[in-house]
This record gives C-alpha cells, structure tokens and sequence, in this order.
C-alpha cells in the first residue's frame, strides 16, 4: 500500500489554533488595548481624536451624574447578589430534600434563564404596570392599598430591575449549587441529627461548609453579572426615570452609542473593569478563611 | 414536625416559587391571546378572549405579517444558527488542538482565551463597533456572526475537557492502521464527542437568539432585525398595544422553549460547564 504523504501533528495543532489565535488578537487583546488607549483621548466620533491625559478620569471623577450612577450600580449589586444566591440556595437546598417530579421544579425554575430577554422583560414590563399591571392589582387584592409606581418612582425603578434580574437569573445559580449539593455525603446529615442539631444549624454548619467551593464560585458569578446590566435596564427603564436606574454598563453604552462620546465611554468602560476586578480579587483574598478545599 | 408535614410544606414552597418563576410566562401568553379592548379592565382578567372569537390568531398574523415578525424571526435563526455553527467549528479545533496535539506555548493560548472572556463587554464593544465599521460591515449580519468563527472561551474549554478524557488507545489504533492527524481527528474523535459538540451548539445558538447590544449597534435596517431588535423597536413605535408585544414576545421565546424541551440535557450540560454564558 502506497503511503500518502502525511501532514504533521505539530503543523495540524497550528492550523486548528489559527483561528483562535486570530480571533483572540482581533476581537479581544486588540480592543482591551485600543479601549485603553482611548480612554486617554477627547473623541466624538464624528471629529478627530485629541489627546486628553487624564482628563476623561477626572472628568468622571469630578461628575454628580457619574457619582450618581456608581452609586446605583453598588446599590443594585447589594440587591442582585444577595438576593439571587439567597434564594438559589434555598431551592437547591429544598430541591436537594424532595423526592419525586424534581425534574419538573429544576425545569421550571431554570427556565427564565434561558428564555429571550427582551421578551420576559417586556412581559416584566406590562406586569409592573402602576394602574393595569398585575402585580399592583394583586397587592391591592392583597390589602396593600397604595402601592408603588414601580418603573416610574424613582425609589423603585432600579430595584424593579434587580427583581427581574434575581428573577431571570436565580435558577441558574440554583443549578450550579445543586450540583455542589448532590455531592455531600448524606452519612453528615445523619450524624449531626443523632447528635441532635436542627435544621437550621445543620445547614449553617454542614451544608454551607461542605458546599462552600460551589458557593464560592456562583458568588463570584453573580458579582460580575451584576456589574453587566444592559438588556433588562434596556428593555425595563432605559436606565430612568430621570437616571434612577441608570447602572455604570448601561451608562457606558449611553455615551458610547448615544452621545458618541468614545473616549469618555471607554473611561468609564475600564473603571468597571478595574472594580470587577478589585472586587474578584478582594472575594479571593478571602477565599480560604470561609472556603474548604 | 413529623416527616409528613415537613415534606408537605416543602411542596409548597416548591410550588410557590414555580408559581413566581412560571407566571410571567403564562402573564405573556395569556395577554397575547386577549382583545385589545380587555387589556385595560380593572381588574385584569384571566380569560384569553381572542380566542373564543372567529378569529383566534389575530395578534399572531397580525405581528408576524403586518409588523414583519415572521421575517425577524427568519433572520433570528439565519444568525443563531450560522454563529453556532461557527463555534462547535472553531471550538472542536482548538479544543482537540488544547487537548490531543503537541504544539509548545499552546498552554498560554489557552490561558489567554480563559481570561478574556471575564473582561466586561463594555470594554471590548467600542473597538469592536469601529472595527466592524472600518470593515464596511454596518447593517449586515456578518458582525454578529463572524466572530463566533473565531474565538469562544467556554466552547473550547468544554471540548478540551472532553478530547482530553477521551481514551488515547483510538488515536494509536488508528495510526497502525495508517491513519494520518487529521483523520484521526476528523474520523475518531469529532465524532466521539458528539454529545459535548451538541452543548456547544445548544448555548450558542440560545446565546446569539438572545443578543440585544450587537443587534441594536449594527442593524438599522428594518428587514435586517432579528427577533429582540424587532420587539423593541415595535413597542417603541406603538403606543401600549400589549396584546401584539406579548405576541412577539412569545415568537420570541418559543424557540427557546422547545429548545431546552428537547435538548434539555444538552442546556442543562453546556450552561453548567460554562458556568457563564458565551
């Protein structure tokens, strides 16, 4: 049998990493540079650039709207984070427990997750309503008289975003816990019940501890998606009224493509990288003091 | 508590947060069912009126003909469908490359690949929008799928795992037999990792269905909009017509649905292994 000539191992592993490679250079390193070097300019995107130093940072710095605007989006993280892991825990926790059709729960509750953005949150949209939406009449069948505006009181717009948000986002979190539970030994459980702990101190004391790397993990994620708020602001508030649910994402994507303001956009854009990454870092340096390997 | 009342109220609690995480669904697909006249009675009513009327579609033709859903939607598959595409490709490459084949520095590549994908998107969008201007490729779809043929971070994470736990025992086989590299690749492994391609493909094509920034950055033409760029610019242009946003936003969901219905496995595997979506 005749051999055909062969082509390399080492020259196939280059050609299949090409375009990554190319990918990596074009569409990632090349604009974390390029937006970095932009951050240091004076550019509407219509004139040329002119060279700025630090101005774009001082500008943001010295900005009662850009203050207004960080502060919102520390405010929806204090929202989002604890509410999503909250109640992502309880559910693994009570979907660990339960015995039958859970498939039909986790199915449920992961569904928000995956479906189209825009479409849930319009849906939000028409339910958060203030006289015709569902949700106000159910309170008001419920006793609650007067209840809010939601999307158009500035007290409850940012967090009508963060419900939606939990909302959309908590199954998922679920998901990624109940695999961490569905590690845990169930012999702990039966120990610690003969030795007369209760539930609660159970949980605190054997689940979280066993379960802290998965925990660990979903925190992180849930920090980062925070800080990443643009189709339910979009789609929900368009970032008001008058700015009350304007986050920093959001914010970047309103200078950047509607005022066209590129260098003062990709300031802003690399202060919340710098945070996520402050954050992330912080979270880490913590890690071991909670987190059991 | 005895074991029966317990389990009984973790039912409940179950079924109450369904209730939570169902509800705006059905909130949806009822109102797209409704008369516009029964939108705004007090209180809200339950019943879908439409559809015991001659014409029980009519927010449905109306949106899809009309209002040129059913052109969104055609061009929402086109993109999610030709952009996942690009990644199982791109993907199973670098995967299998990662995974299977000796080249020096790829270990750097690979680290590269992973950490920029937890830079925000706020940070790359900009450069990227002058890139694809200076290319010329405003208003057509290659923005929002070119570069799904070139890089995905948890795409090529998934399938290196995967190539990487395949057993070694095939390639050698192969190899006695006279089988060249890329045979091996392509007649062995690809389809051996079949179950982890069709992950990849499953999050990619949900992920592109779902994109809204791109799609508002790049399409001004009208017949250009996928379904989330359709939606929106509908219900700005039309003053609290609820029954036909909703129908567009079931056209909107109902691929996804029957997605995760039929390939739940698949979802449920690929969003886990991603840990984060794209």
């Amino acid at each position: 049998m005749r051999k055909r000539p062969q082509i390399s191992p080492t020259l196939l592993a280059v050609l299949f990493l090409a375009p990554s490679a190319i990918g990596l250079l074009v569409f990632r390193l090349g604009p974390i540079v390029w937006s970095f070097a932009l951050s240091f300019y004076d550019w509407r995107i219509f004139d040329t650039p002119v060279w700025a130093g630090l101005d774009n940072y001082v500008h943001i710095l010295n900005s009662p709207i850009a203050g207004r605007v960080f502060l919102n989006t520390l405010w929806f993280a204090m929202l989002y984070v604890p509410g999503s892991v909250g109640i992502a825990l309880v559910l693994a926790v009570l979907l660990n427990n339960s015995l039958r059709s859970s498939a039909f729960f986790r199915g449920s509750f992961f569904l928000p997750y995956i479906t189209s953005t825009v479409a849930v949150t319009l849906a939000w949209r028409w339910i958060f309503s203030t006289r015709f939406g569902l949700l106000n009449n159910l309170l008001k069948g419920l006793g609650w008289s007067d209840p809010p505006a939601w999307l158009a009181d500035p007290a409850w717009a940012l967090p009508s975003v963060a419900i939606v948000s939990i909302w959309k986002d908590c199954g998922f979190y679920m998901l990624l816990l109940l695999a961490g539970l569905q590690t845990v030994d169930p012999t702990f459980h039966e120990a610690a019940k003969i030795d007369g702990a209760g539930p609660l101190k159970r949980f605190w004391q054997i689940t979280v501890p066993l379960i802290s790397r998965s925990l660990f993990f979903v925190l992180i994620l849930a920090l980062v998606r925070s800080t990443q708020t643009f189709e339910i602001t979009y789609a929900l508030t368009g970032g008001g009224p008058n700015r009350a649910s304007t986050t920093l994402a959001y914010y970047v994507y309103e200078n950047a493509f509607v005022h066209f303001d590129m260098g003062y956009a990709s300031a802003l854009a690399y202060l919340l990288c710098i945070a996520v990454g402050l954050v992330t870092l912080v979270n880490f340096h913590f890690r071991r003091r909670w987190v059991h390997e | 508590m005895n074991r029966a009342s317990s389990l009984l109220a973790l039912y409940c609690a179950l079924i109450a947060y369904a209730a939570i995480s169902l509800s705006p669904f059905a909130w949806m697909l009822i109102t797209s069912f409704k008369q516009p006249g029964d939108l705004f009675r007090l209180p809200p009513t339950l019943v879908p009126s439409m559809l015991l009327t001659e014409h029980p579609f009519e927010n449905y033709a109306t949106v899809l003909v009309e209002r040129d859903f059913l052109r969104f939607f055609l061009n929402s598959t086109f993109v999610s469908f030709t952009a996942a595409i690009g990644q199982v490709l791109t993907c199973s490459l670098a995967g299998y490359a990662f995974a299977r084949l000796p080249l020096k520095g790829k270990n750097v590549l690979f680290a590269a690949i992973l950490a920029t994908a937890f830079v925000p998107t706020e940070v790359t969008i900009i450069p990227e929008f002058l890139l694809m201007r200076w290319f010329g490729w405003m208003d057509t779809f290659l923005p929002l799928i070119v570069p799904s043929f070139f890089v995905g971070s948890f795409g090529t994470f998934m399938l290196r795992e995967y190539f990487a736990a395949l057993p070694d025992e095939f390639a050698e086989a192969a190899r006695m037999d006279g089988a060249g590299p890329f045979k091996v690749f392509w007649q062995i492994y690809l389809p051996l990792a079949q179950p982890a391609l069709v992950s990849v493909f499953v999050v990619a094509f949900i992920t592109n269905w779902d994109e809204l920034l791109r799609p508002i950055l790049y399409l001004n033409s009208p017949e250009l909009y996928t379904v989330p760029r359709g939606l929106m610019s509908l219900f700005s242009e039309y003053e609290a017509e609820w029954t036909l946003f909703m129908a567009g936003s079931v056209v909107s969901t109902l691929p996804l649905v029957l997605v995760y219905v039929l390939a739940q496995r698949h979802v449920l595997q690929g969003f886990m292994a991603g840990g984060v979506k794209g």
